[in-house]
């Protein structure tokens, strides 16, 4: 379980971030405007807000345990024989969405940028420095976070500079004319993505962190910037594209940086930008890969995960060639599947975890109270 | 060079003079008895395979042995001499030729033997301990001193230039300090030379070199500890530190590594180096070398531990961050702000030497888009005409490149200007013309060389020169994504990696507000004021300045 690993309140709120932004950043435009039109950027506003209940989910189940992974507090509150088997329910998760997250990196590649290159070839070199990072420990991926961040906030001030002359007002017009359905039903779209993954930091927080005081601070202020930054680029995609042309879009932040243009000089430089999405990608699939693979050890009753690091990442990348067969068969997943399942791996499981939990504890307590009166 | 120097001769009895002083004031300023137990038991580790048989009685029985287990070696000089007035005391002085100084021996052994001017002292002495006195008052006209009672003492004494006196019917004998060889005076350092600052570097003398930054620092804190590594060379090799200043757990720990080392010789400090590192597998140093004294003061009152290696003039400092290579002494005597400047354009270099051909590669190959049209028409128009796809044009010129510099290197002055100008007529010119590579490839080729020389840190250098070729590789397959992806695993190893416990990418990983005084940023010293944090956890305050004032009117 390697216990002693400690890393800073800093480190985690950046890793947050980079969690929260994977992905995110190059897709959720276009579902977002698929759902809400022009009203793409309030409903990741309000997404951003829902996602800050789900993080105060995980901080008060963080409090409960706060010696503990996700997996081991299953477990305690479950007792052993009910306990894996929810753990596993967890741990296949992770699983699905590390593998979706290494196809999703393949399938930029070979749709938007190489697509004579076979897929099988970026999956494996992603997942070679995702199985990298998780051998090194998550110390490391720490260090690595905060050595990254400056380059992403330059890359991406970059972009945003570089974005604001394309800006057209009128296309998120008429403002006032908003419909509350499909802005609930686009900001749990966005929580899905964005908030809900987070489940996997249950397995570091808050036992990983070296001050416990501070810790649901840094949760939150990871989260909150990290919504910053998507709000912004689905203003900007929604601004510049349009609702129409971002929801048809398969990866619209991917198009948004092709309408760079700067006295025409700097114009196509959308393959830098992508360095943003692959910096974020990688701390998203780490962190799914991470959950994954400490999750099994840990249900196996293994004090460290990293000997599963090899063949679980074979695992991963041979399941990432075939969970989707095809783009249109993601498409329906992603808009039919995957929102309940994320919600009740991420949202269900953490709640029912905490309720039984308090349950348990107020009984002990009870308990505990009778004992001392007898 | 310096050896025909005709001042060198006439330079140079002093200054083995006053290094002896040095040294006594060394002896003197331990403040600790402890460390002194701590030094010898870490001598017998180090030494433990030497058999100490003991001295013998008779002083022909201890002759023959010498002469036969040095194997009558003729730099060996035994002069059996006869002490007192009558030649009673029956006396052999042992030494090495060359290594000893001939002229202190003549002047001070032989002579007094014949003035007498202890011969009464030698007459008078009855017993056995007054006699030893007598030659040890004898054998301190030379200063340092020491009693050797076993061989193992006695031969590491005379290898390294001490004088041993043997007396006839004593078991123990006497080394006097009389080192005195020929090396190499002290002169400007060859690979960190600077415009403005101290232009002396460090000689192959280790106690020379102590004395160099003694100099510099003039502090009783400032500790030495030396011991002998090498089971068949016996190097040499001190530690040095600012007590107070350092990290014990550092200086602890840097003893402990060098008590392990168990090999035959130590003829360089890239040996000691690589025996010491904390990462094994790793093409990057963490521990980083000096020639300079100033820069070796300077570490150590940044609370660094610095190991000096006899032979060598290279200084290994320990434990060192990425961000050291990145810095030079000068950036501490020129303004703060055009330092500053010049650090940012090392990191630029930094980045033009790893990912600039790869760069090339990748945007010619896949990512043609980025290139303004006009750029991209002459592109194609140089290109047009060689065979090659870009990555193998490019390999090819990083090569001849490497191989120019390696033969640049290698030979005699008079041939390399000869290698340069058929380097720079043949790939310059001749390649472009003939069609192999295009002009634009000699321009990235060029300026990513130049990038390499700038970063200061020579050990960084070459693992940069050499992680260049993988990230062309993977720019060559995957373009701006593979390069992108080399990128998140160059920094995820340099994240693990340690010195001496230390992480090595701080204070940028983890980042410590505090210490970015000094990284890329130079402060001017008077604001300044934390040394290192994790480096040193006590003592942090550096100094208490405030920024100069305007005289008041």
């Amino acid at each position: 379980m390697a216990n002693n690993v400690k890393i800073s309140l800093r480190q985690f709120t950046v890793l947050i971030m980079f969690y929260t932004i994977g992905t995110t950043i190059l897709v959720i435009p276009a579902p977002l405007a698929a759902d809400a039109g022009q009203h793409a950027w309030i409903a990741a506003i309000v997404g951003w807000l829902l996602g800050l209940l789900v993080v105060v989910l995980y901080v008060s189940l963080g409090k409960l345990f706060p010696q503990m992974t996700f997996i081991a507090y299953i477990e305690h509150t479950f007792g052993k024989w009910l306990g894996k088997p929810i753990s596993l329910f967890f741990i296949f998760f992770s699983f699905v969405t590390s593998s979706i997250v290494l196809y999703y990196i393949g399938n930029f590649m070979t749709t938007q940028i190489m697509p004579e290159t076979p897929i099988g070839a970026f999956v494996i070199l992603f997942a070679g420095i995702v199985l990298m990072g998780l051998r090194l420990g998550l110390e490391v991926l720490a260090r690595t976070a905060e050595i990254l961040f400056p380059w992403f906030l330059l890359l991406f001030t970059t972009l945003t500079l570089f974005l604001i002359p394309e800006i057209e007002i009128q296309k998120i017009r008429p403002i006032i004319e908003i419909g509350f359905k499909p802005v609930i039903r686009a900001a749990l779209v966005f929580a899905g993505t964005a908030s809900l993954p987070m489940v996997v930091f249950l397995m570091i927080y808050p036992m990983s962190l070296n001050e416990k005081k501070g810790a649901g601070k840094a949760f939150y202020t990871g989260t909150l910037i990290g919504g910053i930054f998507i709000i912004i680029i689905t203003f900007l995609s929604v601004s510049i594209l349009g609702a129409e042309l971002s929801a048809k879009n398969m990866y619209p932040s991917y198009a948004l940086s092709k309408k760079i243009n700067v006295g025409n000089f700097i114009q196509r430089v959308e393959i830098l930008m992508a360095g943003l999405w692959f910096l974020t990608i990688f701390f998203k699939a780490t962190f799914y890969a991470y959950g994954f693979i400490s999750g099994i050890a840990q249900v196996f009753g293994c004090k460290d995960y990293r000997p599963f690091v090899i063949p679980c990442g074979m695992i991963m990348i041979a399941f990432s060639l075939v969970v989707y067969p095809d783009v249109v068969y993601m498409s329906d997943f992603e808009s039919t599947v995957y929102i309940p399942f994320v919600i009740s791996a991420g949202l269900l499981l953490p709640l029912f975890v905490l309720i039984t939990g308090l349950i348990r504890k107020r009984m002990m307590n009870n308990q505990g109270v009778e004992s001392d009166d007898e | 060079m310096k050896d025909r120097d005709p001042f060198y001769y006439i330079l140079q009895p002093d200054f083995v003079l006053m290094n002896r002083r040095v040294y006594k004031q060394t002896l003197v300023a331990r403040p600790s008895y402890t460390l002194e137990i701590q030094r010898k038991e870490w001598m017998h580790m180090t030494n433990n395979h030497v058999q100490t048989e003991p001295l013998k009685d008779k002083l022909e029985d201890n002759l023959n042995k010498i002469r036969n287990e040095l194997g009558g070696s003729d730099d060996i000089i035994i002069r059996e001499i006869g002490f007192g007035k009558d030649r009673i005391a029956h006396a052999a002085v042992i030494y090495t030729d060359g290594l000893a100084d001939t002229k202190l021996i003549t002047d001070f052994i032989l002579d007094s033997q014949t003035q007498g001017n202890h011969a009464e002292e030698i007459d008078h002495a009855t017993d056995e301990d007054n006699l030893l006195d007598a030659l040890k008052s004898l054998a301190l006209n030379l200063g340092d001193h020491k009693e050797i009672t076993d061989f193992a003492g006695l031969y590491s004494n005379l290898l390294s230039g001490n004088t041993v006196l043997l007396l006839d019917g004593f078991a123990r004998g006497i080394a006097a300090g009389t080192q005195g060889w020929k090396g190499r005076s002290v002169s400007e350092p060859v690979a960190q030379s600077v415009v403005r600052g101290p232009q002396e570097g460090f000689t192959e003398t280790l106690r020379t070199n102590t004395s160099m930054v003694r100099r510099k620092i003039k502090d009783p804190n400032l500790w030495l500890e030396t011991m002998q590594i090498g089971k068949v060379t016996k190097t040499d090799v001190a530690i040095m530190y600012i007590k107070g200043i350092v990290n014990d757990k550092i200086v602890e720990e840097v003893r402990a590594r060098l008590g392990r080392i168990d090999i035959d010789g130590i003829l360089e400090s890239g040996y000691i180096e690589e025996l010491i590192q904390d990462e094994a597998y790793s093409p990057f140093p963490t521990v980083s070398n000096t020639e300079r004294p100033d820069s070796v003061a300077a570490e150590l009152l940044e609370g660094r531990v610095a190991i000096l290696v006899d032979g060598t003039p290279f200084v290994l400092i320990v434990p060192t961050l990425f961000i050291s290579f990145f810095q030079t002494a000068e950036d501490y005597y020129q303004r703060a702000d055009i330092s500053t400047l010049l650090r940012i354009i090392r990191f630029i270099s930094l980045f033009i030497a790893m990912v600039g051909p790869a760069l090339y590669i990748a945007i010619t190959t896949f990512h043609q888009e980025l290139l303004p049209t006009q750029l991209l028409i002459s592109l194609a128009a140089q290109r047009e005409g060689v065979p090659f796809p870009a990555f193998i044009e490019a390999l090819m010129m990083e090569v001849t490149f490497e191989v120019l510099r390696e033969a640049g290197i290698r030979m005699p002055r008079p041939i390399g200007q000869a290698v340069s100008i058929v380097g720079t007529l043949v790939i310059g010119q001749a390649a472009v013309e003939a069609g192999i590579v295009s002009a634009s490839m000699v321009i990235v080729v060029s300026i990513t060389a130049i990038s390499s020389f700038v970063i200061t840190g020579y050990s960084m250098a070459i693992s940069i020169r050499m992680i260049r070729f993988v990230i062309m590789g993977l720019a060559a397959a995957f373009g701006i994504f593979g390069i992108v992806v080399a990128m998140i695993a160059l920094v995820l190893h340099l994240c693990s990696l340690r010195s001496f416990g230390i992480p090595f990418m701080s204070p940028f990983a983890p980042f410590i507000p505090a210490d970015h005084k000094d990284t890329i940023f130079r402060f001017p010293h008077w604001a300044q004021s934390t040394r290192p944090r994790l480096i040193n956890q006590k003592n942090t305050t550096r100094e208490l300045m405030s920024r100069p004032t305007k005289p008041e009117k």
